[in-house]
C-alpha cells in the first residue's frame, strides 16, 4: 500500500472517531505519527484543528436544513442528534445538500430518538420541503388543455405532475408544531390521533407552499399520480360522495390543481399512452 | 547521400494559433484573458444582483450549490449567468484522494458547464475524501514525488474529461506530514507543469499557511510561475495568535491586502475575487472591499492596459481615488521583504 493511501486512510480514521470510540487514543496516535512537530503549536492541537472544523460543518449543515428541528429539540438534543447522527451516517455524497437526507431513517432507528416519533417526522417533513425547493423546473399545463380534449377522451386521461410535487403523511402532528415554531410560537403537545396528509409543491412565483389534504383529497392525488384515470378517480370519489357529485368534485379539484401549477401534463390513452406489450416488458 | 526534406509549413495560420486539441496545448500562451474584479455568488445576494445590477466585472459560483435540478437556485443562476460572466468553483473533486475519480461527479460538472459557459473551472489542490467518505473539508497532501505524480496524472484525467485546462488552488493547512520532501511552492509549480494546468492562487490561504507554517509567504509568490497564474482569491480569516483559521467570515486583513499588493508586483494583473462564506454582509459592503482590491491594483500597476478595461466600480473608483481609503493606503505602504 502506497504511503498516500496510509496517510489518507489514517486521517480519515482519525476524523471518523472521536472521545465515543473505545480506540480513539490509538487511531489518534497512529495519525500523530504522520504529523510534523512545527513551533508554534503542538501536533495534537493541530489535528484537533481539522477534528472540530469536520463536525462543526456537518452539524451547521444539519442546523441550515433542519431549523425547526432544532428549535424543536433544542440546544443539548440538537447536539446529542448531530453527533450521534454524524457518527453514524458519515458523508458520501459530494454535495452538503444530501447530507441529511438519511436523517428521518436515522431519527426512526435510534434508541433515543425514537421514543418521540414527532421528531423524526419534523426531519421528514424538512426534507420535502428541501425537495421542492430545488426539483427540477417544467412546463404547466392549464386547464385549457384539459377543456381541449374531446369529451370521449376525458375517462380515460391521466396527469403528470410538476417535479416539485411531494405527498408527505405521518400520525404525528409535526407540520403544526413547524408552522407554530416558524412564527415562533411554543409547538403544541405532541399527539398520534390521527393519520394526517399534506402536499408540498412549488408554484410559477417559485415559492414553496403546503396545504393540508383530507382523506379524500389525498386518495384522489394519491391515485392519479399512481397513473390512474379520470374515470377510476370518479369512481374512487364514490367512498365520499354520490354518484353526481363525484365527478364535479373530480373536475373543480383539476381546476384548483391547475392554478396551482401542479400539473405538468394531460395525457389521454389516445395520444400518448401506449400499453406495454409482452415484447416490450 | 543523405535525402533532406524541408518541410516548408505556411507560417500565417499555423504558426499564430495554439493548436486546439480539446484545451490549447503547450504554447507559451496558456491564460484565459484578465477578466477584471469579481465576487463570490452568494444566496444572500441574488435578488440585488438582479434588481441593482452592479458593475461587476464577474461572478465566481461554488459549483457543488447548482448541482440541483432546478429551483431557485438554479433560475437565479441562469438570470445571473445571462448578465455577467461566471467561473466555476468547486470543493469536490478530491483531485489528490487514492480513490477512483468520481466520474458521476465529472459528468455533472461538464453539464452544468455546458449550461452556463464559465469562463473557466477551478478546484483545490487537496483531497476530500477516502473510501467513499467525503470530509468535506480540503485536507492537505503530502508534497512528495509520488504525490505529484499521483495528482498530475488525475488533473490530466480530468482536463481531458472536461475538454480545457482546470485551475488548481493552494489551500489553508494547518498541519505538515513527516513524509513531506519538498515546499508546497514547490509541490504546487510541479504539479502544476506535470498536468499543464492553471493556477488559482489564494493569497489569504498563503498568508494563513505561512502564519501556521512559518515561512516567508514571499517565498511562494517568487517561486510560481506567472504564466500559470490565472485567478487570485482573497478573503478574511480568524487570528488566534498562535495560528490562523480560513473562515471566510471577516473582511480581507490588512497583512493579506500588503501579500497582495506584493502579488501584483511578481504576477502583474490577475483576475481578483473576494470569497466570503460567513458572516456574510450586505452587498454593498463587499462591493466596497472589492473597490479596495482595484484600488491596490491601480496603484500598484498604473497604467496597466489590462487593468483599463474592468468596468468595475469605474465612476465611485475616480471619485474615491482622490482621497485613499486607509485599508489602501496601509497596503501601498507595506513594504513585504523576502
Ligand atoms: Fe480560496
Amino acid at each position: 500500500m502506497s504511503r498516500l493511501v496510509e496517510i489518507q486512510q489514517q486521517f480519515m480514521q482519525y476524523l471518523l472517531s472521536d472521545e465515543g470510540n473505545d480506540d480513539h487514543e490509538q487511531i489518534k496516535s497512529v495519525m500523530q505519527a504522520n504529523v510534523s512537530n512545527q513551533a508554534g503549536i503542538s501536533s495534537d492541537i493541530r489535528l484537533a484543528i481539522y477534528a472540530n472544523a469536520y463536525r462543526i460543518r456537518l452539524k451547521e449543515t444539519i442546523e441550515t436544513d433542519h431549523e425547526m428541528l432544532g428549535l424543536y429539540l433544542g440546544d443539548d438534543l440538537f447536539d446529542k442528534m448531530a453527533s450521534d447522527y454524524t457518527r453514524t451516517y458519515p458523508s458520501s455524497e459530494k454535495s452538503l445538500r444530501q447530507f441529511c437526507d438519511a436523517l428521518p431513517e436515522f431519527l426512526q432507528q435510534d434508541e433515543f430518538f425514537k421514543q418521540h416519533p414527532i421528531i423524526a417526522d419534523l426531519a421528514l417533513f424538512e426534507r420535502r420541503l428541501l425537495n421542492v425547493f430545488d426539483a427540477a423546473d417544467s412546463h404547466r399545463a392549464s386547464v385549457s388543455e384539459l377543456q381541449a380534449l374531446a369529451p370521449e377522451h376525458w375517462p380515460s386521461c391521466c396527469l403528470r405532475f410538476h417535479p416539485s410535487v411531494q405527498i408527505f403523511t405521518c400520525n404525528s402532528n409535526a407540520v403544526e408544531a413547524w408552522q407554530a415554531l416558524k412564527i415562533d410560537k411554543a409547538p403544541p403537545a405532541p399527539n398520534y390521533l390521527s393519520p394526517r396528509a399534506w402536499l408540498l409543491w412549488r408554484g410559477e412565483s417559485r415559492l414553496t407552499e403546503f396545504t393540508s389534504l383530507s382523506e379524500e383529497q389525498y386518495a384522489l392525488l394519491f391515485g392519479f399520480i399512481q397513473g390512474h384515470n379520470f374515470a377510476s378517480q370518479c369512481e374512487e370519489m364514490l367512498n365520499w360522495h354520490d354518484e353526481q357529485s363525484a365527478p364535479l368534485m373530480v373536475l373543480q379539484t383539476l381546476n384548483l390543481w391547475f392554478q396551482q401549477g401542479l400539473i405538468r401534463a394531460v395525457v389521454s390513452n389516445s395520444t400518448d399512452f401506449t400499453a406495454p406489450t409482452l415484447g416490450s416488458l | 547521400m543523405a535525402l533532406y526534406v524541408i518541410i516548408y509549413i505556411e507560417p500565417s495560420s499555423y504558426l499564430q494559433r495554439p493548436i486546439k486539441i480539446g484545451y490549447p496545448l503547450s504554447d507559451k500562451h496558456i491564460k484565459e484573458d484578465f477578466l477584471g474584479f469579481g465576487l463570490g455568488l452568494r444566496t444572500d445576494h441574488f435578488e440585488h444582483i438582479l434588481q441593482h445590477q452592479p458593475d461587476i466585472d464577474w461572478f465566481e459560483i461554488l459549483s457543488e450549490n447548482y448541482l440541483v435540478a432546478g429551483g431557485k437556485p438554479r433560475y437565479y443562476l441562469e438570470a445571473i449567468a445571462e448578465q455577467y460572466p461566471l467561473v466555476m468553483h468547486g470543493v469536490s473533486m478530491s483531485i489528490g484522494s487514492t480513490d477512483p475519480l468520481d466520474m458521476d461527479y465529472l459528468k455533472a460538472l461538464k453539464k452544468l458547464s455546458n449550461d452556463i459557459q464559465p469562463k473557466w473551472i477551478s478546484d483545490h489542490i487537496c483531497w476530500t475524501s477516502i473510501h467513499g467518505i467525503n470530509s468535506h473539508d480540503l485536507l492537505p497532501l503530502p508534497y512528495t514525488e509520488e504525490t505529484v505524480k499521483h495528482v498530475a496524472e488525475r488533473v490530466r484525467i480530468v482536463q481531458d474529461i472536461l475538454g480545457r485546462r482546470i485551475l488548481l488552488e493552494n489551500v489553508s493547512s494547518y498541519l505538515s506530514y513527516q513524509d513531506s520532501t519538498m515546499d508546497e511552492w514547490d509541490f504546487l509549480s510541479q504539479v502544476a507543469e506535470a498536468a499543464d494546468c492553471l493556477i488559482l492562487l489564494d493569497i489569504n490561504n498563503i498568508y494563513v499557511s505561512a502564519r501556521n507554517h512559518h515561512f516567508d509567504p514571499l517565498d511562494y509568490l517568487k517561486k510560481i510561475d506567472p504564466r500559470r497564474v490565472q485567478q487570485f482569491h482573497l478573503a478574511g480569516h480568524s487570528d488566534f495568535g498562535d495560528y490562523v483559521i480560513d473562515t471566510h467570515d471577516h473582511d480581507v486583513s490588512p497583512p493579506v491586502w500588503a501579500l497582495y499588493k506584493a502579488a501584483l508586483e511578481r504576477f502583474g494583473a490577475v483576475s481578483t475575487m473576494i470569497e466570503r462564506d460567513a458572516n456574510i454582509p450586505e452587498f454593498p459592503a463587499l462591493y466596497n472591499e472589492l473597490l479596495e482590491a482595484k484600488n491596490i491594483a491601480k496603484l500598484t500597476l498604473p497604467d496597466h492596459p489590462a487593468l483599463a478595461r474592468s468596468n468595475f466600480g469605474a465612476r465611485k473608483l475616480n471619485k474615491a481615488s482622490q482621497q485613499t481609503s486607509v485599508v489602501t493606503q496601509h497596503a501601498m505602504q507595506q513594504k513585504l521583504r523576502g
